[in-house]
């Protein structure tokens, strides 16, 4: 049984009848819904209404309703601003960049780990590379810091030892975003696995005995029972993500920034960190934030469409 | 696992490779693990000098001991349990049903919904307008305010509704419904049961984000008593990284040598924080993975 | 790949932190009113209310000690007979915390060491949720009107432009360094058998050139380096940028006042183009370590105690080069470069403002006022700052106000023990910092630390690069929304420059730009405020 993604219809002879009926009839799947959607309506559309601040002219002192509406000017003043192409471009290679290597890794790892007999060896190298994960921006940043540093890092002595010279990994604009990158992708790895090997707990051991039956290979095998069974899951990974381009974080990034890598460093979210809360201008950093999340709508629609016309599978 | 009969030569080489590659990858993400754990032992000299680079340098317990000589470490951990287990139990109790449910197609509104739940993903009211309705619902220092603001989240739905539509055979629940269950024994009979490896993510998901979570104790949380593991470690940390800089405080030589002693531990126990505080999960791990194993679901269908 | 994109949430909620203020706060209007109440306040001495009094306090808390476990507090209650009701945040999210608390319209009654800015004093104030000090200050504090008699300039820097005082600062009337000094290493000094230092910046560049090809710390590998520098996001250099600007005239790195009452814009000034040329020399010459914009302070500091920098920041050399202090590592002297007669120091403001505010649900603003008032005596200031008599210290001479300090109970370090007695630790706490304090307490050393600074620093004309003022909340906006851009542009291209990643010869496109941006726009509005300040 193939993976599929479509949804589920328990209850084929429901499809003709009146609405009416068909929503008393799954009753109870409204009141699993319930709980739900009771929390997003509280706790996220109650508080909503802080988003007009995006267009309005806000002055403390005289409070949301008092502050004079300006429109689009906090837009305007963002898009004609020195650096907005270069912020943009940032953010976005530093966001595809993450992706197209830190998006297939845990996907073969998570294979690789399927691969492997359960045991004390599985079972420590999947610890070990959860861990990453947990370490806190700081300390990574600090480490980053410490690994790559001219005179004293192991990572510089290692390739001099090599016989190479290396390069200036901290300072140097054309390298920020490769450490930034890779360095992510050390951490996350691991953990990312672990959605992969959960869908791959799916995977019908029947289709594999008939498979070596055949005489398949183990690679055919993973290639052709293994790897389209998590497909789905793959594929609305892929759509979060897309979803989350320009949501790129700024801790990590103004830890590992300096003068003079900015030109490759600074991003959307660390010139409104500097704007927003530095110098205190809310409405403005509001107003970034949400061509942020505009931004990552239209994406998140585009590719949903893609995959919905290419695949069975997408978000909605 | 399907054990193997006879492997060709193709299939050994593909299993060697696989192990390498494991291998390769452990050997990498071992080393700065080896560091950190070395360096929260290690001298703070050597530590920031590079000195030190794989093995403990000038071994010294003093973080370790600052960290945990601090009385509110102990209560810290325990109130860091409690609220994960709790908001773990919330959290599936909310996600689960919502996800199955989005699952069915049969489920009319579902499109609504999904949309709805998603549209939060992206737009949201900010700080304030939310602490305030934390303030008037009366939850400002009580453990519900961590727990209930983050009751569900998109992304665990989302994927949680995947696991659903892709691992629950569909003739399973056909079957059921023509033998007359309704929805809710469905539910709690049949998807539960098989759906092991989706409870244990999620809850592998939501009791991480527990338990790194300081923000919200941050601001909604007034007794120090009350304190999670991580706000007593952050605590710590930054009391010992006190620079005289950025108090704006006035500012004398006392001081100044005070915090300048305190800057050198803050650069040990940096390190010390990350050991303390990841441990306990690092540890739990291994026993929720024996959920991920393959066809351990499918299994139980057919029996 | 999951990854958390929580501190993009945080952000862009934290940017609406001070969104709702009035919004909400004036849909809360429930919050008492009431400042005058049955409360009778004697207008001096101890007890200041007879029927007792309860207050509530927001404060920043270090987490070292309860505050109703402090014993300067618990004796401050008994002499004033005012009870204090602590409801303070952590230190490292009170800003948060402050903002969100004022956002609810639940206030407290007292906001100490809240750390106001001029920006938060004038919005609050306006909204009614501040309360003005100034009559107040008048009939119910006889110090911290006498100091306000004594040093005028400090009352045109607390008054709001509409006239009122929001709140009380700090003031610091016995620590004049602007940043951190620098410092020679001592041991180079004499490897090379130098007995004068440097006065010019010629001169200093030789110093530097021989640290580098010499050899001073002896060990035969040349790994000395002559000038370290730190970074953090916000400040590449700032360390000894100041101190390098100075030999060209210029007293401050973003705005300052020359003699004459003219504000200048640094990043366009012709001293700041010198400043980058001389920077670039000794960059290109590898005399500026090129770490400076990369390295972590605790990696400097490694270098400092491996003995290999000539020249670094530091509050005093020890904490850098470890070891004891020493009074062999003399403070360095602001050299002067040819353009200019003198350097220019840059002193110490002197004033903290935002230490101390009553809002508008306190119910006895009259004996808040005297509470805080004690703070800018000298008993107070003293008590605050180190403990009850008898503890920490006592008095040899009581007349002269000379005193010694004790053997620290429990045998702890001071400081710690210091943070368990009083509030007044690691927060901008109100209070008067005056050199009668620490009369008697100083060591031999720090003796030394005030000698190297009145002779290298006061007594060659430091003075305040501009002062503390408020500016309106136009002035205010405008001068934030340039500076995203402005700030930015300025500190990148001051790191091409001295690297040589941008020539010199781009000077004159830097300086179109950087006005096309709005930098004479900023001198511009400094100005005004500036003129507004002198005339009050």
């Amino acid at each position: 049984m193939k993976g599929s993604y479509t949804a589920v219809s328990v209850n084929p002879s429901l499809k003709n009848k009146s609405l009416g009926k068909r929503i008393w009839k799954n009753w109870e799947l409204y009141l699993f819904m319930l709980p739900a959607l009771l929390y997003f309506l509280v706790f996220h559309y109650g508080p909503m209404y802080g988003i007009q601040i995006a267009f309005k002219n806000f002055v403390p002192s005289k409070g949301i309703t008092g502050s004079e509406w300006v429109g689009f000017d906090h837009f305007e003043r963002f898009f004609n601003s020195y650096f907005f192409w270069d912020l943009l471009w940032n953010t976005f290679s530093i966001s595809f960049y993450e992706l197209a290597i830190g998006f297939p890794l845990p996907i073969i790892l998570a294979l690789a780990f399927n691969e492997v007999r359960n045991g004390p060896f599985k079972k420590s190298v999947q610890t070990v590379t959860y861990a990453p994960h947990f370490i806190s921006v700081v300390v990574m940043a600090g480490m980053i810091i410490t690994f790559l540093s001219p005179s004293s890092g192991m990572i510089v002595r290692f390739i001099e030892f090599l016989g190479f010279q290396p390069a200036q990994f901290l300072t140097d604009p054309a390298w920020f975003k490769t450490i930034y990158v890779f360095s992510g992708v050390w951490q996350s790895t691991g953990w990312g696995t672990i959605i992969y090997l959960a869908a791959l707990s799916g995977v019908d051991p029947q289709l594999h005995e008939a498979a070596i039956m055949d005489g398949a290979s183990r690679i055919k095998r993973m290639l052709h029972i293994n790897l389209p069974t998590i497909v789905p899951t793959i594929t609305i990974m892929l759509i979060l993500n897309m979803g989350n381009i320009l949501g790129l974080g700024f801790e990590k990034i103004l830890l590992l920034q300096n003068s003079l890598n900015m030109e490759a460093s600074d991003v959307i979210s660390t010139y409104v960190y500097r704007a927003g809360l530095v110098d205190a201008q809310y409405s403005f950093s509001t107003a970034v934030g949400l061509f942020n999340s505009v931004i990552n709508v239209i994406l998140l629609i585009t590719v949903n469409q893609i995959a919905k016309r290419t695949s069975e599978n997408s978000l909605w | 696992m399907v054990t193997a009969m006879k492997e060709s030569k193709g299939d050994k080489l593909f299993v060697i490779s696989t192990y390498i590659y494991l291998v390769l990858s452990l050997l990498v993400v071992l080393y700065p693990l080896i560091y950190i754990l070395s360096a929260s032992i290690s001298s703070p000299q050597d530590v920031n000098s590079g000195a030190m680079w794989l093995f403990p340098k000038n071994v010294t317990l003093d973080g370790y001991k600052l960290v945990f000589e601090n009385p509110k470490i102990w209560n810290g951990y325990l109130n860091t349990i409690i609220y994960t287990v709790v908001g773990t139990l919330v959290n599936l109790a909310v996600t689960l049903p919502a996800a199955y449910a989005l699952s069915r197609s049969d489920f009319v509104g579902r499109q609504l919904f999904m949309g709805l739940i998603l549209f939060t993903m992206f737009f949201s009211g900010g700080l304030v307008p939310t602490y305030l309705l934390v303030k008037n619902l009366g939850l400002i220092n009580s453990m519900w305010a961590l727990i209930l603001p983050v009751a569900a989240s998109v992304w665990n739905i989302v994927v949680a509704r995947t696991f659903f539509q892709t691992t629950i055979p569909k003739e399973l629940q056909e079957a059921a419904h023509i033998d007359g269950c309704t929805n809710l024994k469905l539910f709690i009979r049949i998807i539960l049961p098989l759906s092991a490896p989706i409870i244990a993510v999620m809850a592998l998901f939501y009791g991480v984000g527990h338990w790194n979570s300081y923000f919200p104790s941050l601001i909604y949380l007034n007794d120090e008593a009350k304190y999670p593991l991580q706000m007593v470690l952050r605590q710590i940390l930054v009391l010992q990284e006190m620079s005289a800089e950025t108090t704006g405080a006035s500012i004398n030589s006392e001081v100044a040598t005070a915090m300048n002693n305190k800057a050198e531990t803050a650069s040990l126990i940096k390190y010390g924080v990350i050991v303390v505080s990841t441990l306990p999960i690092v540890a739990v791990y291994p026993f929720l993975q024996r959920y991920f194993v393959q066809g351990v679901m499918i299994g139980s269908v057919k029996g | 790949m999951q990854t958390t994109r929580k501190p993009w949430k945080l952000l862009l909620s934290s940017a609406l932190v001070v969104a709702l203020l009035a919004g909400c706060s004036s849909s809360n209007e429930g919050a008492a009113n009431n400042s005058t109440g049955e409360v009778t306040v004697n207008k001096e001495g101890f007890p200041i209310v007879d029927e007792s009094l309860t207050l509530t306090l927001m404060a920043p808390d270090v987490g070292i000690q309860n505050w109703e476990n402090m014993k300067v507090l618990q004796q401050m209650q008994e002499k004033t007979g005012i009870t204090l009701e602590y409801r303070n945040a952590p230190k490292d999210s009170f800003e948060t915390k402050k903002n969100l608390v004022l956002a609810s319209g639940d206030y407290p009654d007292i906001l100490y060491a809240a750390g106001l800015t001029t920006a938060e004093q004038m919005n609050y104030g306006e909204q009614g949720i501040l309360v003005p000090l100034e009559d107040l200050i008048e009939e119910y504090a006889p110090n911290f009107k006498a100091l306000l008699e004594e040093n005028p300039d400090v009352r045109k820097s607390i008054t709001a432009p509409d006239g009122h005082i929001y709140s009380l600062p700090v003031v610091e009337l016995s620590q004049h360094w602007y940043r951190n000094p620098m410092w020679y290493n001592g041991d180079f000094l004499k490897a090379l058998n130098i007995d004068k230092l440097p006065e010019t910046t010629e001169e200093l560049y030789t110093y530097l050139k021989r640290v580098k090809e010499e050899d001073p710390n002896g060990n035969g590998i040349a790994d000395e380096i002559p000038i370290s520098s730190v970074t953090t996001p916000a400040a590449n250099l700032r360390d000894i940028r100041t101190w390098l600007l100075g030999a060209f005239g210029i007293y401050e790195e973003e705005v300052y006042v020359d003699d004459a009452d003219k504000v200048h814009y640094t990043p366009l000034e012709e001293g700041y183009k010198e400043y980058l040329t001389y920077m670039n020399r000794l960059w290109s010459e590898d005399l500026l370590d090129h770490e400076s914009f990369s390295q972590t302070a605790e990696q400097k500091k490694a270098k400092a105690q491996n003995n290999q920098v000539a020249l670094f920041s530091d509050w005093h050399a020890y904490m850098s080069k470890g070891g004891e202090p020493s009074t062999e590592d003399p403070m360095f002297a602001p050299v002067r470069s040819e353009s200019v007669d003198a350097p220019a120091i840059a002193k110490n403001r002197g004033i903290t403002t935002g230490a101390f505010a009553i809002t508008e649900s306190n119910p006895a603003p009259e004996a808040s006022m005297r509470w805080v008032d004690y703070l800018y005596s000298y008993e107070g200031a003293m008590f605050f700052n180190k403990g009850p008599e008898g503890i920490l210290w006592e008095y040899t001479d009581k007349e002269n106000r000379v005193k010694k300090y004790l053997p620290v109970p429990d045998g702890k370090e001071m400081e710690d023990y210091r943070a368990t007695l009083t509030p007044n630790y690691g927060i901008p706490a109100p209070t008067l910092s005056m050199d009668d304090i620490s009369k008697g307490l100083k060591t031999d050393f720090d003796l030394w630390v005030e000698q190297e600074t009145q002779q290298k620093l006061l007594d060659q004309g430091a003075r305040i690069p501009f002062p503390t003022l408020f500016l309106t909340v136009e002035e205010q906006t405008e001068i934030s929304n340039l500076n995203s851009d402005l700030s930015t542009y300025v500190k990148q291209m001051e790191a091409k420059f001295i690297t040589g990643a941008e020539p010199l010869t781009g000077w004159d496109n830097y300086v179109v730009t950087v006005k096309k941006m709005g930098g004479e726009r900023v001198a511009e509005i400094n100005q005004a405020a500036y003129d507004r300040w002198k005339s009050n």
